[in-house]
């Protein structure tokens, strides 16, 4: 398809009336195919409209070019119309003047005749004909609305420009308006662009979504590609798989944003107290049952014991946040599931290479996969089930949920998959759901199942909605869970707080581990700030000895020998598995990467200060259920003798020298 | 109990739905004409009270008489006031013309808006009467003169209502038009004059107004060419005051009823904003 409009690195600054300059939009760079539907959408304030109007030609750049149909868009023009969010009709007019305006105005070639043609044609397409001669006082908003985006397809435009078009009409007028507005857009495949703030419209309207960042210099944050096929259904489109994501997505791009506003407005001193560098941490967590050592480290007064005054909990949706929150330093240090601090060393995040460290291992086992209760009515109550499952049904698509790519739920699932000859890319769907959308996903249907920690497997059970096929103790008992990480060049910058807060979180660990705590656990987790959910849904596990039915309890390990020191092989075996599957090449400089990713120094003093003698101990070499060794001094070979794979690479990750963080 | 004839019974009906708007204006305009007669005869004042419009029999003949004509200027108020309104007519389309034309101007132009705006608002303020001599000189005759008050005086509401108006185009009904890449002229006849003609008509009610007055005082001022102003003028030099109350009574009837025509003139054209 070939490009109409081509934004290529415009910029806009307005003048301030105190003098000085407001940076609006600062390198954009779009290019829109002719066809295409193209929403943009952002906090308001961002820019989005100033994008738009420079597109119309309204306003000009003052950096960068616009390019309609390779020609610089100098001024506005019927070729590039726009409807206005508050229709811009003239009132002494009736429709039928409003729109004959316009095509009078566009096609003087046509005769009289054919020009009241297409006039009224415009208006039965919009369906007004009974109020053709009405004023547009007269009329309610979302008929002016229509009778705007009459007016605008009358002249045949090139490009439609539509500054939220719906923003002003209630609920029921805007689903009918965008239906009809998809229709004509189909019909005569128009190109359009579309400024919204709502999240729905956009999934439902657009083939691509571009989120912008808050101003000033407000950027292109990310473009989402909308995959539901068309033509689309209001009603049907939110049981498309994809339709969810999408949407989460956007609202994460969106609260992302806020958080950063919100994060910017507040003054960021370091605080130095106690001989610590910095006592004042934000620390990013989700909400899960293994995030229970932060909560207890803070309801347990912890992270006082150690100095750290100041410590707040950022409560973020997804494991994104807390990627994002390292990246754009706005936490200090998260818990993160064990495959991200070696994912994010090697760029498995889409960005620069950034060194994690991890001192410390908060949790072990935990997790589950639960399939859905309507495959247990097919039949299916083991693996092999599953496999018959699939090749009797292989013309369906079937999708399990994951919550991260760097977690040990889609390291042990796709290993599950594949150690029982299924492979988890071309068999099934692997994809990354919000935890609560899971839940909600395998009510309705849309997946098969999924990986996860507790308590959504316990949910899921419980509500008779799916059922534990396998608990990750039959996978690999003791693989570790979830880790603390902080940034390498914070853990360089602030040697002191970073063992403090190891201690920290090992004591509270240690809390954690006592069954006879655990009724007081379930207690504080569900707390709002927390999980927010019932307490007899947060379990831990059983007491030792207990181990009956292993797929269906957690056995979460929180403390013990061998527990919490953060292990090489063990990130090792997850480099193997995330080149594996492809998520990052395998590191040639493994080692390197191995040796600054595991703190084992930070957790050795922890330990040593707290009285704890971990050091010497070592856990023993890695073997997972289907007997496989785990070769650690030649991950490479162990690579190759794995039958289901994707291509993996082998390159050297550019993690540069060990930095210390500005302050 | 008889029921009472249907006719009678609207009666007492219509009179029960309307006495609320009725009573109050008779008894306040009854009041006042009370007041004045009575002050009038008690000799607390020297101007002739409300009936002296009957008694005198004078201005009896005038007021039931207002289309007599002896030659000269000794006219019935009909003739007088047609004088009077035409030369308003007169000065107040001039005023028209070259407000709106001029306002249309300054309100698309922010530039000779701000060389002007501070001279307009400055003229606005000096009083008809005092226009008098300035326009005696520049135009040596009473005719010109007198139209160049009412045009001088009508002329700042036009001019500033309509430059109001012209900036107060909505941006939305610019951007139809650059969008649409309108001509200049068919803005102008197509967007402007519409959008602007509210604004345009809100001045021209206030000037009407304000020409009536003008005139008058200009009448009053420049003696020797029938019109109202004249009428007043020649009662006075004569000691006629129920004449002069007379034509005061009438001033203030034409006057409203030429604001009334102004206000039914706006709801009919320039309607839906």
């Amino acid at each position: 398809m070939t490009t109409l409009v081509a934004v290529q690195d415009v910029a806009k600054d307005f003048p301030l009336q105190g003098g000085g300059n407001y940076l609006a939009l600062k390198g954009i760079d779009l290019e829109i195919r002719k066809g295409e539907f193209i929403s943009l959408i952002g906090h308001s304030g961002c820019g989005k409209s100033t994008l738009l109007n420079m597109i119309a030609g309204l306003d000009l750049p003052t950096g960068g070019t616009v390019l309609l149909d390779g020609e610089t868009v100098k001024r506005p023009g019927p070729d590039k119309m726009v409807v206005f969010q508050n229709y811009s009709l003239l009132p002494w007019l009736t429709v039928r003047e409003n729109i004959a305006l316009a095509v009078d105005e566009v096609m003087p070639d046509l005769s009289a005749a054919e020009r009241n043609a297409v006039v009224e044609e415009h208006i039965a397409m919009v369906g007004l004909a009974h109020a053709a001669d009405k004023p547009p006082l007269q009329l309610s908003g979302g008929m002016r609305q229509r009778v705007a985006i009459a007016r605008a397809l009358a002249i045949k435009p090139k490009l439609l420009l539509l500054d939220e078009p719906f923003g002003a009409l209630d609920a029921l007028t805007r689903g009918n308006l965008q239906e009809k507005l998809m229709q004509i857009c189909n019909e005569h495949e128009l190109t359009a662009v579309m400024v919204t703030h709502d999240v729905d419209e956009a999934v439902l309207l657009s083939d691509r979504i571009v989120m912008l960042t808050n101003g000033p210099g407000s950027k292109i944050g990310g473009i989402l590609e909308v995959d539901i096929p068309r033509p689309r259904q209001r009603l049907e489109v939110v049981h498309h798989p994809s339709y969810y994501s999408l949407r989460s997505e956007i609202i994460y791009f969106l609260n992302r944003q806020k958080r950063v506003k919100q994060w910017q407005a507040k003054p960021h001193k370091v605080l130095a107290r106690h001989g610590l560098e910095k006592v004042n941490l934000d620390l990013g967590f989700i909400p899960l049952a293994a995030c229970a050592p932060l909560a207890v480290a803070e309801a347990k007064g912890f992270f006082a014991k150690h100095g750290l005054d100041e410590v707040h909990l950022v409560r973020e949706t997804s494991w994104r946040g807390i990627t994002d929150g390292l990246l754009d330093r706005t936490l200090d240090a998260g818990l993160m599931p064990s495959g991200m601090p070696t994912w994010m060393t090697a760029g498995g995040h889409g960005g620069d290479p950034t060194p994690i460290v991890t001192a410390l291992t908060l949790s072990r086992n935990g997790n589950g996969i639960t399939l859905a209760s309507r495959l247990a009515e097919q039949g299916v109550s083991s693996v092999a089930d599953y496999r018959d499952y699939l090749l009797r049904t292989n013309r369906e698509s079937h999708t399990l949920g994951i919550v991260h790519p760097a977690s040990m739920h889609n390291l042990l699932l796709r290993y599950w998959l594949a150690s029982n000859a299924i492979d988890p890319d071309r068999d099934v769907h692997l994809q990354t759901i919000p935890p609560a959308q899971m839940l909600a996903d395998l009510k309705d249907g849309s997946i098969d199942g999924y990986c996860i920690g507790e308590p959504w497997n316990y949910r899921a059970e419980r509500e008779g909605h799916g059922f534990p096929i396998v608990g990750d103790i039959e996978i690999w008992d003791g693989h570790p869970g979830k880790v603390l990480g902080v940034r390498e060049d914070w853990a360089l910058a602030y040697p002191n707080t970073h063992i403090a807060l190891t201690k920290a979180l090992l004591e509270a660990c240690r809390y954690c581990a006592d069954p006879a705590h655990w009724d007081e656990l379930s207690a504080l987790l569900s707390d709002r700030r927390y999980l927010g959910m019932k307490q007899e849904l947060i379990r831990f596990g059983v007491p030792d000895g207990d181990r009956d039915n292993p797929h269906g309890t957690a056995h979460t390990l929180f403390f013990g020998p061998g527990v919490n020191r953060p292990s090489r092989s063990e990130h090792l075996w997850i480099l193997t598995q995330l080149a594996r599957w492809s998520e990052i090449p395998f590191p040639r400089n493994y080692v390197e990467i191995l040796e600054r990713v595991c703190s084992v120094g930070v957790y050795s003093t922890a330990a040593r200060e707290l009285g704890l003698d971990d050091v010497s101990y070592q856990r023993g070499g890695i073997e997972l259920f289907d007997g496989v060794p785990f070769n650690a001094d030649d991950p490479i070979s162990y690579l190759n003798t794995l039958s289901i794979h994707q291509d993996f690479s082998v390159a050297e990750i550019p993690v540069g020298v060990p930095r210390i963080l500005a302050t | 109990m008889t029921t009472a004839p249907s006719s009678g019974f609207n009666l007492a009906q219509w009179w029960k739905r309307s006495r609320k708007t009725i009573l109050p204006p008779l008894f306040g305009i009854g009041g006042f004409l009370l007041f004045w007669q009575l002050s009038a005869s008690l000799g607390l004042t020297k101007l002739s009270g409300p009936l002296s419009l009957w008694t005198e029999e004078r201005t009896r003949d005038l007021l039931l008489y207002p289309f007599f004509d002896r030659g000269g200027l000794d006219k019935g108020l009909f003739w007088h006031t047609l004088s009077s309104l035409s030369r308003v007519a007169l000065g107040y389309t001039l005023a028209a013309v070259v407000g709106i034309g001029v306002g249309i101007a300054v309100g698309l132009n922010q530039a000779l808006n701000r060389a002007f705006d501070p001279l307009f608002q400055f003229l606005r303020m000096v009083a008809p009467l005092a226009w008098v001599p300035i326009a005696l000189v520049m135009f040596q005759q009473n005719q010109p003169a007198a139209i160049f008050v009412i045009f001088i005086t009508s002329i700042w509401p036009i001019l500033i209502n309509t430059a109001e108006g012209v900036r107060q185009i909505p941006q939305d009904y610019r951007n139809v038009a650059l969008v649409l890449q309108m001509s200049k002229k068919r803005f102008f006849t197509k967007i402007l004059i519409p959008s602007a003609l509210p604004y345009i008509f809100t001045g021209l009610r206030i000037s009407i107004g304000l020409a009536w007055l003008a005139i008058i005082a200009a009448e009053i001022v420049m003696p020797g060419t029938p019109g109202i102003g004249f009428f007043i003028w020649d009662a006075n030099q004569n000691g006629y005051v129920s004449d002069i109350v007379l034509g005061v009574i009438w001033i203030g009837a034409i006057g409203l009823i030429l604001d009334r025509l102004m206000a039914w003139l706006q709801t009919r054209i320039a309607t839906g904003r």
